[in-house]
This record gives C-alpha cells, sequence and structure tokens, in this order.
C-alpha cells in the first residue's frame, strides 16, 4: 500500500484497502472558510436538526475572503458564525484578517502526518505535503456525516506517481513547475486520483514549496495529492511545535517499496520555461511566450498559491531601489499574520510600500473578489492566485493570467506580462 | 429516487466548471430555487431560462471541476434537472450530487450518441440508458454509496439510519 491506502486503512478499522473500495473513516480535522462556514452551519442546524456535534475541537472556521466585510450581507454571516461557534464550543475560529485558510491551519500546528482533513475548499489537498489524507468535501458531508459523527466516506484512489528530475532553469519556480504539471495533464487528467509527487527534484524543495503541488491536485481533476513523507518533512513538523510544549503524538505513514502505480510521468524539470495559465481556465498553461507583451492593470503575489514569505522576498528583491510601473497597481497580500510579522521584520513591505506596492491584510486576497480584486471589463491581472475563471474576479470579459511570483514581479516592473528570465 | 428517469436532454462539452454552474457571487444562497436563478448565467443571453425546458443534463468529461461548492448541485436539482450524464465527472461534484441525492451517470458512450433535444431514458435497476433504441450500458455505483443517492442525499441517509437505530460504522 501508499500512504494514501495505509491512512485510509487505519482509519477505517481495516488492515488493508484496495483503489477502489468504498471506506467510512473517522475524520481528524474538518475545516471551512467564511464563505462555506455558514451554509455548512446552515445544512446542520436545518437537515440535522436536534444533532450535536461530536468533537467540536476537530472543527476550524478561518474567515479568509472578507479580511474586514465590505457588506452587510457578510458581516451578518460572519456574525452568525462566530455565534455557531460560541454555542457549540468551537475554539478554532480563525477571524478576519488570519490570512490564507491552509497556510493559517498549517502554521498552527492543526494538522500532523497520518491525519484524514476534510475542507469544504477545493484545495485541501495541500495537506498531503505534511504527510495527511486530506480532500475537499461539500457542506452536507461536512455538516450531517462530518459534525454529527466524525466520519466520511471515500472511494479509495488509484495512484499516479509524478516522477521529477532535474534542476530548473534560473528563474523558473516552483509555481512554474506545478503549473506545469496542470498543463501537461489537462484538467481531467487524474480524475478521482490520488497523485504522488516524487523524485529528486520534490526531494529537493522544502515542504512549504512541495505544498504547491498537492494545492493544485485538484486542477488536475485528482482526490488528493501527497509527497511521501521524509526526514524534511518530520523536520517541518517538529519545528511548528518548536516553541510549545510538546508535539503531539502521530503516525508516519509511508509507501511501501512495492506499492502500484495506475501511472507514472516523468518530467524533467530543466526543460520546463517559465509558465502561464491564461484566461478562461487553470489548465490553458503555456510556456510564457505566448503572453509577453500583454499590458496589465493589476499584479498581485497573493492566495494560497502565492502570499507565501518566498513570495514576497521575491518581489522585494526584484522592487529593491526600482518602481512600480506607472498604471500597475501590485497588490501583496500575505497567506497569514506570521507571514506578515516576517515580512515587517525583514523590511519587505517598506521596500514594497516605496516602490508603490500596497500590502494588504493577511487573507485570500483577490479570490473571488469577495474584499477586492475585482476587475474593470478590459482590465488584465497577472496573480499568483490558483483561479482564473472568468467572471471569478469582475467582469466575465476581464482577463486574469497565473504565474509565479517572480513573473507577477517582472511584470508589474514592465507594466505588461514578461518574461522573468529578461530581468536584469 | 424513482427507478426510471426519462425526458429531454441539453448537452454540454467538456470540463463545465462550478463556476459556470454557479458564480461565486451567488454563494451567499443556498436555497436551490434562488440559486437556479443564476445556474449558467454565464453562458449568455436566454440562460438559465432556456435549461428549464430540459430534464437531462449531458456533458463531456469532468463536469462541475473547479471549486467544491456543493451549491452547484443544487442549483442544477432547482432548474428541475432530474439527472447528470457525462462522460466524466469532477470528483467533489461527483461527491456533492450524490449527498444531494442529484442522479447522476457517467457514461462516455451516450455522449457521443446525443443531440440536444434527444429523448433518454435512465433505468437504474436495469444499469442502462435508452436513446434511439440503442441501450447503452452505466457502471453501477458502489452500493454503500447508492443508498444515500436513493434516499435523497447524505441528511436523508443519516436520518433513516439513525431513526433505525444502526449508525453508519
Amino acid at each position: 500500500m501508499n500512504m494514501v491506502e495505509k491512512i485510509l486503512a487505519r482509519k477505517s478499522g481495516q488492515k488493508s484497502v484496495a483503489p477502489g473500495d468504498v471506506v467510512l473513516t473517522d475524520i481528524d480535522l474538518m475545516l471551512m472558510h467564511d464563505l462555506s462556514a455558514n451554509f455548512v452551519m446552515k445544512v446542520f442546524e436545518n437537515e440535522m436538526e436536534g444533532a450535536s456535534i461530536a468533537d467540536p475541537s476537530k472543527l476550524v472556521f478561518a474567515f479568509d475572503h472578507n479580511f474586514a466585510p465590505a457588506t452587510r450581507d457578510a458581516a451578518e454571516a460572519l456574525a452568525a458564525v462566530r455565534r455557531f461557534a460560541a454555542k457549540h464550543n468551537v475554539k478554532n475560529l480563525f477571524d478576519s484578517g488570519c490570512g490564507s485558510i491552509h497556510h493559517v491551519v498549517m502554521e498552527a500546528g492543526l494538522v500532523t502526518p497520518g491525519m484524514i482533513v476534510i475542507g469544504c475548499d477545493s484545495h485541501t489537498p495541500i495537506y498531503g505535503a505534511l504527510g495527511a489524507f486530506s480532500t475537499g468535501v461539500g457542506n452536507n458531508s461536512m455538516a450531517a456525516l462530518g459534525f454529527t459523527q466524525n466520519k466520511g466516506w471515500f472511494k479509495v484512489p488509484e495512484t499516479v506517481k509524478i516522477h521529477f528530475h532535474g534542476t530548473p532553469m534560473t528563474a523558473v519556480q516552483p509555481r512554474d513547475i506545478s503549473q506545469f504539471l496542470v498543463g501537461k495533464l489537462g484538467e481531467d487528467g487524474a480524475i478521482y486520483k490520488a497523485l504522488e509527487y516524487a523524485g529528486p527534484y520534490i526531494e529537493s524543495l522544502d515542504v512549504n514549496d512541495r505544498a504547491l503541488f498537492p494545492l493544485q491536485a485538484i486542477d488536475v481533476g485528482g482526490k488528493c495529492g501527497f509527497v511521501n513523507p521524509d526526514d524534511k518533512t518530520l523536520r517541518h513538523v517538529r519545528a511548528l511545535f518548536g516553541n510549545k510544549p510538546g508535539t503531539p503524538q502521530f503516525e508516519l505513514f509511508q509507501n511501501d517499496a512495492d506499492c502500484r502505480y495506475a501511472e507514472v510521468v516523468d518530467i524533467d524539470v530543466s526543460r520546463i520555461e517559465p509558465q502561464v495559465a491564461c484566461p478562461p481556465t487553470v489548465g490553458n498553461v503555456h510556456p510564457i511566450d505566448v503572453a509577453v507583451g500583454t499590458p496589465i492593470n493589476v499584479a498581485e503575489a497573493g492566495g494560497s498559491t502565492g502570499g507565501r514569505l518566498s513570495d514576497i522576498r521575491t518581489l522585494a528583491r526584484c522592487f529593491a531601489n526600482r518602481r512600480v510601473h506607472p498604471g500597475v497597481r501590485l497588490q501583496v497580500v500575505p497567506a497569514s499574520r506570521d507571514i506578515y510579522l516576517a515580512a515587517l521584520k525583514e523590511g519587505l513591505f517598506e521596500t514594497l510600500h516605496v516602490a508603490g506596492a500596497n500590502i494588504f491584510p493577511p487573507s485570500a486576497g483577490s479570490n473571488q473578489a469577495f474584499n477586492m480584486g475585482a476587475l474593470a471589463e478590459d482590465e488584465v491581472m497577472i496573480s499568483t492566485q490558483a483561479r482564473n475563471f472568468p467572471g471569478r474576479n469582475g467582469h466575465p470579459k476581464a482577463r486574469h493570467f497565473l504565474a509565479s511570483a517572480l513573473t507577477v514581479a517582472a511584470s508589474a516592473l514592465t507594466g505588461k506580462i514578461t518574461d522573468p528570465r529578461t530581468l536584469r | 429516487m424513482q427507478d426510471k428517469i426519462t425526458g429531454r436532454i441539453y448537452k454540454f462539452g467538456d470540463n463545465v466548471n462550478s463556476d459556470i454552474i454557479i458564480a461565486g457571487r451567488y454563494l451567499i444562497y443556498i436555497d436551490p430555487v434562488k440559486l437556479a436563478e443564476h445556474a449558467f448565467e454565464m453562458l449568455g443571453e436566454g440562460f438559465p431560462a432556456r435549461l428549464r425546458s430540459f430534464d437531462i443534463l449531458v456533458a463531456g468529461r469532468n463536469f462541475g471541476c473547479g471549486s467544491a461548492r456543493e451549491q452547484a448541485s443544487t442549483a442544477i436539482q432547482g432548474l428541475g434537472i432530474k439527472a447528470v450524464v457525462a462522460a466524466s465527472f469532477a470528483r467533489t461534484f461527483y461527491r456533492n450530487a450524490i449527498n444531494d441525492g442529484l442522479p447522476i451517470f457517467e457514461c462516455p458512450a451516450v455522449y457521443d450518441a446525443v443531440a440536444e433535444g434527444d429523448e433518454l431514458s435512465i433505468d437504474l435497476a436495469a444499469g442502462l440508458i435508452s436513446h434511439s433504441g440503442r441501450d447503452y450500458e452505466f457502471p453501477r455505483i458502489p452500493e454503500s454509496v447508492a443508498k444515500i443517492l436513493q434516499l435523497g442525499g447524505l441528511a436523508n441517509y443519516l436520518k433513516s439510519t439513525l431513526e433505525a437505530g444502526a449508525a453508519p460504522r
């Protein structure tokens, strides 16, 4: 068995499971952001009348889209979730300004290897970078089976292994590689599958960069993604608890040497150029050439795929003693309060502020344009966000390109989509 | 859930994402009727009204991809759609549809065979979809999961198992 199969077997009380089996497992953590919490809560209250929450310590609410609600409806929705949390003794409520849900949860040390994590968010597979099984679910799964019984049903997925090797070119970032994979496999390239990311390139990355890969598992139709946990995973998890008394007990599940794959895909990263996902979908990925020269109005480093400390450092390096191109709004959105503080202490925000960038509160940034990020009809944005579907950021004709933080920075500098390899 | 679903079909292509089914700004709603007012409106003039004259949606590969929003399957139900047949489904949509009690069927051959406005007949017990005198087999949903669909969704399923005194194990 591989890591995912071992976790599903253990948590469903079986010796072994095989792809295609349907299992009912224990759930260790249930995540909801501010766009889903309110609905899960309503399903729970209306459809599961009289039921109680089996273990409130397993629930997490993180208000990541509304860093400060801009409408009365949004304010009411958040207030209702706060009341629900108080009534049901849900302690893990991260309020507006906390950051992007998965970064908040990771940094809080709420996920340890071997866990099963479900989230009402399609990017929940990110925790596969920590040796956990995690996947996105809808309101009913969460409210009915999760809330009342700490249970979930899963079909054991087949696994596709992606073997990455080679050394990337200068100016090619992990986001370029993860995005390349989405383009190569296609949006329906791995439906229901578990994706294992392996090989010397993946092993060379730190956990935060590895996380980009399972984060985008959904964008090829995957159920989950994971990196077989190694020493780096363990060091990362232990470091999270470095300053706190007692690391929680956890069990590390690793692949058996003889585990089977539905398919093995080989990728030589040394041949991958900077990549851009063009409108209208995440799967419309091309080498940057196709978009170079497109004038932009907004550039953003933010969202679950781009507000990390490394991304903000990339931007600050680019803008030391340089200015954002006139006519471009450069938006910097840290993915958590810890990242915000670190960027502040390193002086990154001063550099970026002086360059003309706007620093926003920790949040999901322009994702779905709740607090920010709406575009007018003819406007163009390039960002590190995860999705670019038409209408998701304002006018359906506005265009949204997705790229690495370095490509976003290079483009904000010149006012048009720019190949970061041409940066001096 | 009925044993037989029949009606006229509307046909989509591949990779219809959940932002197309229901845009993010309507996620403030959970009511099927309210959601249906805005379902597929991204497709332009005449939508969603046009879809109300059809009974079954047929789509290509990866129907419902993108965001995990359960409102996508709820909005389709709100339109009065009785079933969705696709070459394949995005897994979050597949799961949400079952938990919501929206019957879904994976059958690439049907997608290839049909055109908009055709009549389809789905026989759940026989595991067959009929179109212009031809029958197409669809893979059965695993039994434990089919039970959820039969009872009209996960909430109903749990209520019925709880009432019967046998919590799922």
